[in-house]
């Protein structure tokens, strides 16, 4: 018996899409040891998924073929299999998890119903006896009362609980392979500890190999034995975690660890692959200093950076439930009594998790949504009692970029319109060819080419397009600019590049941010002063070092010490 | 569940009142002069007078109003102007006659859609799931006179395989009457019914959680009969339904053409003898029955899709 | 991951513009290299060349020529499809019959799509009472059994071409009306809508320059859908007696003289419609498939 119980050999998959074949992984080979854990780790499109699926044969086809290679199960191999000895395989010897646990499970059979028909299925159980097991296996994943909630259905239970579920359907047959393909990404931080301390728990109680798929690095540190980064479709390294986080080989490797934002440091500006790799995927000599950790803590000069935003007790309610006569009866309060003053020339860090008021809070400050009650004092003004035309002028001083760069930039509009767009509201620039021109400097300053102004945003990738929403927000030059979640999309690669991009901006114009974010690392690199969220309400503010290293409110405690440590167990300074 | 149900009823008072104003306008209002239509074209002053007060146009428009929203509350709709019965009476005579029509259409139309829908999914992307769409769709290119017209005469009058036309109001004879319509009738939303079930089933079929069953080592047919099947009933219901209030006032046009005395040959009759006050009952009872059953949806919905919220 | 390539160019030397490839240009190359979908189109045009001239006299100007002598002729290499009572040539009706059918279709599709679109556009943009007025309106008329309506219309503006295009048209806007409604609700909070909103653009501005472009396939395929729609209910009102005037050529009133025709044999006259009308609307129907496939902005993101 090999020590491998997957061997993965010469692995090809290929998509046949309108514009021609895609090879998503090109002759890959890897294997899984027995009883442990391999982290699979890449960017999108990396190939990462596609070979997950390969070893359950669940690639879709059409679009998508095995073309290539052999996936040894035991020493059989599944790509040869039939789809009946297939069957067998699923949800008994290898079972996976997936990433959205909101839609993954069938919204109209109860929880129970669902783990039973794995276990009828594969271990010839009747209706009782299986019902019985899928209570005692809630109970094994931590879902809380489980004879009653066996009944529940999936809309009943929260992402984290439906994750939970998808667990114990997957660990009914005790299987000997779980595939894990980002099974923590839709999750919130505190809720992505507890299913990682669960998978590992589990891992280790059924002895079971794990092949665990993330983009995330801190995630991978903390629960990967052994370590699979793949980039473009290909493995560019292989080794055990320590090795992988300690002595990377590949300069790609080397970049995707240097680009994340940490907690541990304070540099000035981001690392990024680019300095690491060119665009060859060759090494490229670089003078970044990796070791040397920046202090960074900017002094408030009252002159320079005087209060420019006041946010004074706003709230938003919504109505959630209405009576017989549409008289409202209970309200949803997003944003409770909130107060924050934001000084010109800074950026204020806004962070919280799903559900705290914080993108509400973003939009009504920019009176996208009419607060309930509350001021908003711009430059010593209240904003909330302008009319529209003094609004309307009031928006070139206040800007917003958004989260997902596919949705914020409309698709039907070539890029250079859209970022001519607010010059023609506002009347900036003398005609035409004037403002081409403007948005020619903009598209330059982002770091685009002029050239591109005709094309249209599907043209473009993830971080061009949110370089064209910084390009278009920066058309009217304001002077206050919202960032709500604006690199939470991007691969982190990716989101190094924006992250320095907004500070050289920032610097050039004297830019004020409100940066939102639900990522405490990111917000800790780029703010100076960061507010905590929760409920609708601010429950902590400090500077941004000061509330990482001393917390106060035991939320923010809760928060820091749900974060991954992206340090490898072995590494980890003498634990008790 | 009952205070579901209270508030759906209310939520129905605003579009009773919309319908009763537009019958209201089309019929009392802009139709000319009933009363003279009613009167025929040689009817003195004298005579058209009387038909006025007879038909209860003589008030004035707000107590006309009242009087439409009366008989539309109450189902009593007046006479005929043609047959110069009381139109409660033709309703309830004619609608047995249409339901043994087209209850069995109905019935046997969704199985073998719903079949055919889940069979051409099943093969999705291929030659067969392709061919079968430009055949529904040519299916579809006919006019459904074309349908009645063609099968009537090749199957009943040329081949001679079943009754040209006519009825026999026992339940044992009408059987040999009903054969042809109710295949034509089936024939009728062939087309269209496969093709919107096989977009639904598609649909279901990209959905994650079938990804999920797969996971789990489920076969193709479970998948298919248990997991998506169970998800479509929502389209299915909302179809279904949809039809049902064609169901009780019956198919115009094959009830003209076979002399099936149910309520769609009433109306066909109404519509060429130009018999407003039939034309009408006809419409507004066709609206109430629609808004019925989107009530009886609303509630089949909440049983079979447990994400909807009954409050 | 062209993230690396991204490192500023300087171009300023060279303003020279790229030129870009909108959705509408991929949508058309997709359409393109559908074979199915450019038979479909080309059909249509050959019907509408056909209807231009006809009308303009150019061909079957024999159409209302009425000879006694020459009622009920089987087809033959003088009159490819017979004649009809009146000993006209059937080819020559069904020929001139299209012009009916398309000015049915395309007014009275057209008049759907604009109230449709303004109606839906407002409702599910401004939403509240606008929205609900609205909601209202089409809920009521959608109650009504549609081809009782088209009737009830027909009584009152009295037969004829107009009427069946109004009939037609001020009835047949509901589903489109809903299916814009449910975009625009979409559209309004997306990001980009609300990126123009804190830009400082109009509501005008937002709705008929950046959610309009955004929804007006769906404009384009219920269009289609409606067309065929509106050709069928022609056939169906003539059958009702509510269609066009009488003498004025179309198919529905062809195939409606057919119930009587068919028991005597002939069989030409309905043969002659249906075909004309079947390659007319599956045209349309195959099209309006290949235009879903095109546009949808679904398939595009994967």
């Amino acid at each position: 018996m090999s020590d491998h119980i997957i061997e993965v050999k010469d692995l090809s998959v290929e998509f046949r899409t309108d514009e021609g074949t895609v090879k998503a992984v090109k002759n890959v080979s890897f294997s899984l040891p027995r009883g442990k854990t391999v982290g699979l780790v890449g960017e999108s499109g990396s190939g990462k998924s596609v070979s997950s699926l390969a070893i359950m044969k669940l690639i879709p086809n059409p679009p998508g073929e095995i073309t290539s290679g052999q996936i040894l199960f035991d020493g059989k191999d599944l790509v040869k299999a039939s789809d009946t000895e297939m069957r067998k395989v699923r949800g008994n010897r290898i079972s996976m998890i997936f990433q959205e646990p909101m839609t993954s499970l069938n919204p109209v059979f109860t929880v129970g119903d669902q783990i039973c028909e794995t276990l009828m299925l594969h271990q010839s159980l009747d209706k009782t006896a299986a019902t019985k097991k899928a209570i005692e296996l809630l109970d094994q994943v931590g879902i809380p009362n489980p004879t009653e909630r066996v009944k529940s259905y999936p809309h009943e239970m929260s992402g984290g609980q439906r994750q939970r579920v998808m667990i114990a359907m997957a660990i009914a047959c005790e299987p000997e392979i779980l595939i894990a393909d980002e099974p923590t990404t839709a999750l919130d931080v505190t809720i992505q500890k507890q299913i990682l301390d669960l998978l590992a728990d589990l891992q280790k109680k059924y002895n079971m190999s794990v092949l665990f798929i993330t983009h995330d690095l801190g995630v991978i540190a903390d629960i990967a034995d052994e370590v699979i980064v793949m980039y473009r479709g290909d493995i560019v390294e292989t080794g055990t975690c320590e090795q992988i986080f300690t002595h990377a080989k590949h300069p790609y490797t080397k970049g995707l660890l240097a680009c994340r934002p940490s907690l541990e440091s304070n540099p000035e500006r981001l690392p990024m692959v680019s300095d690491f790799m060119d665009e060859a995927g060759n090494e490229k000599s670089h003078s970044l200093d990796l070791d040397k950790v920046h202090k960074y803590v900017r002094p408030i000069d009252e002159q320079k950076n005087p209060v420019i935003l006041q946010i004074k007790g706003v709230k938003k309610h919504f109505p959630m439930q209405k009576g017989l006569f549409g008289n409202v009866k209970t309200w949803l309060k997003a944003v409770d009594d909130v107060t924050l003053n934001v000084r010109r020339g800074r950026t204020l860090g806004l962070v919280g998790e799903s559900g705290c008021g914080k993108t509400t809070l973003g939009r009504t400050i920019l009176r996208l949504i009419e607060p309930t009650g509350g001021q908003i004092i711009y430059d010593g003004n209240d904003i909330t009692t302008y009319d529209r035309s003094k609004m309307r002028a009031m928006r070139r001083k206040m800007q917003i970029i958004f989260q997902d760069p596919y949705a914020s930039l409309n698709p039907r509009m070539t890029v250079g319109a859209a970022i001519m767009e607010p010059m023609v509201i506002h009347n900036l620039g003398n005609g035409k060819a004037e403002r081409i021109e403007m948005a020619g400097d903009l598209m330059d300053r982002v770091g685009l080419s002029r050239t591109m102004l005709n094309r249209y945003p599907h043209e473009f990738s993830g971080g061009q397009r949110q370089r064209i929403c910084i390009a278009r927000a920066l058309a009217v030059k304001p002077e206050f600019i919202i960032c709500d979640e604006s690199v939470s999309a991007l691969d982190v690669s990716i989101q190094a590049q924006i992250l320095n991009l907004l500070l050289d901006l920032q610097e050039e114009f004297d830019l004020t941010y409100i940066f939102i974010s639900h990522d405490l690392a990111v917000v800790k690199f780029i703010s100076d002063e960061v507010a905590v969220m929760y409920n609708g309400k601010v429950v902590e503010m400090n500077d941004a070092v000061g509330i990482y290293e001393n917390p106060q409110h035991d939320y923010t405690k809760k928060l820091l010490s749900a974060i991954p440590k992206g340090i490898p167990k072995t590494l980890m300074p003498a634990s008790t | 569940m009952a205070k579901f149900i209270i508030r759906r009823t209310l939520y129905m008072i605003p579009i009773l009142l919309g319908i009763a104003l537009i019958t209201f306008l089309l019929f009392n209002m802009a139709g000319g002069d009933p009363a003279a239509q009613a009167a025929g074209k040689y009817a003195t002053a004298e005579r058209i007078e009387e038909i006025r007060t007879e038909l209860g146009l003589d008030g004035p428009l707000y107590v006309q109003f009242g009087r439409h929203v009366q008989q539309m509350l109450t189902f009593d709709f007046g006479r005929s102007w043609a047959t110069k019965q009381t139109i409660s009476s033709m309703i309830t005579s004619g609608i047995d006659a249409s339901m043994s029509l087209t209850v069995p259409t109905l019935i046997i139309t969704q199985i073998i859609t719903i079949a055919l829908a889940l069979f051409i999914a099943f093969f999705r992307g291929t030659l067969f799931d392709k061919t079968s769409l430009i055949v529904c769709l040519a299916l579809l290119s006919f006019s459904s006179l074309v349908y009645i017209l063609y099968g009537q005469f090749s199957l009943a009058f040329n081949a001679g395989l079943f009754p040209i036309s006519g009825w026999d109001p026992s339940w044992v004879g009408r059987w040999q009457y009903l054969i042809l319509p109710i295949l034509i009738g089936v024939m009728l939303s062939l087309g269209g019914s496969v093709l919107f079930y096989r977009t639904v089933f598609i649909d279901q079929l990209h959905q994650d959680y079938v990804r999920t069953a797969r996971s789990k080592g489920l076969s193709d047919n479970v998948i298919m009969y248990k997991h998506i099947l169970r998800n479509a009933l929502i389209p299915i219901i909302t179809v279904v339904v949809a039809q049902m209030p064609f169901v009780i006032v019956g198919s115009l046009l094959i009830e003209a053409f076979f002399q099936i005395p149910g309520l769609g040959g009433m109306t066909y009759q109404a519509i060429n003898n130009a018999d407003f006050p039939v034309i009408k009952a006809m419409t507004m009872i066709g609206a109430i029955l629609y808004l019925v059953f989107q009530l009886v949806a609303d509630i089949l919905y909440a049983v079979v899709d447990p994400r909807v919220q009954v409050r | 991951m062209k993230a690396t390539t991204m490192n500023a160019v300087n171009v300023a030397s060279n303003p020279q513009l790229e030129q870009g490839r909108s959705l509408w240009y991929d949508a058309y190359l997709r359409i393109k290299k559908d074979k199915v979908a450019v038979i479909s189109f080309f059909t249509i045009c050959f019907y509408l060349v056909l209807t231009l001239l006809s009308s303009l006299g150019v061909i079957f100007d024999n159409y209302g020529v009425v000879d006694n002598s020459l009622t009920y002729l089987p087809p033959s290499w003088d009159h490819w499809f017979g004649t009809d009572l009146f000993g006209r040539d059937v080819l020559a009706r069904a020929v001139h019959g299209t012009k009916t059918s398309l000015v049915v279709g395309f007014a009275g599709t057209g008049i759907a799509m604009a109230i449709g679109t303004v109606l839906g556009a407002c409702s599910g943009y401004f939403g509240g009472k606008v929205d609900d007025l609205i909601v209202w309106f089409y809920t009521t008329i959608d109650t009504i059994p549609y081809i009782l309506l088209v009737v009830a219309f027909s009584f009152v503006l009295g037969p004829s071409l107009l009427t069946l295009c109004l009939a037609i048209g001020l009835t047949a806007w509901v589903r489109h009306c809903r299916i814009v409604r449910a975009e625009y609700i979409k559209h309004r909070d997306l990001d980009y809508v609300q990126g123009a909103a804190a830009l400082g653009a109009s509501h005008a501005r937002r709705i008929f320059l950046h959610i309009l472009p955004n929804v007006f396939h769906l404009v384009l395929i219920n269009f289609s859908l409606g067309f065929v729609g509106a050709v069928k209910s022609e056939v169906i009102l003539s059958f009702l007696g509510l269609g066009v005037e009488p003498g004025t050529p179309s198919w529905g009133v062809m195939i409606n003289d057919a119930k009587q025709e068919l028991f005597r044999g002939v069989w030409w006259n309905l043969a002659a419609a249906t075909l004309f009308m079947f390659f007319l609307v599956l045209a349309f129907n195959l099209f309006t498939d290949a235009l879903r496939d095109a546009l949808d902005p679904k398939l595009k993101n994967k």
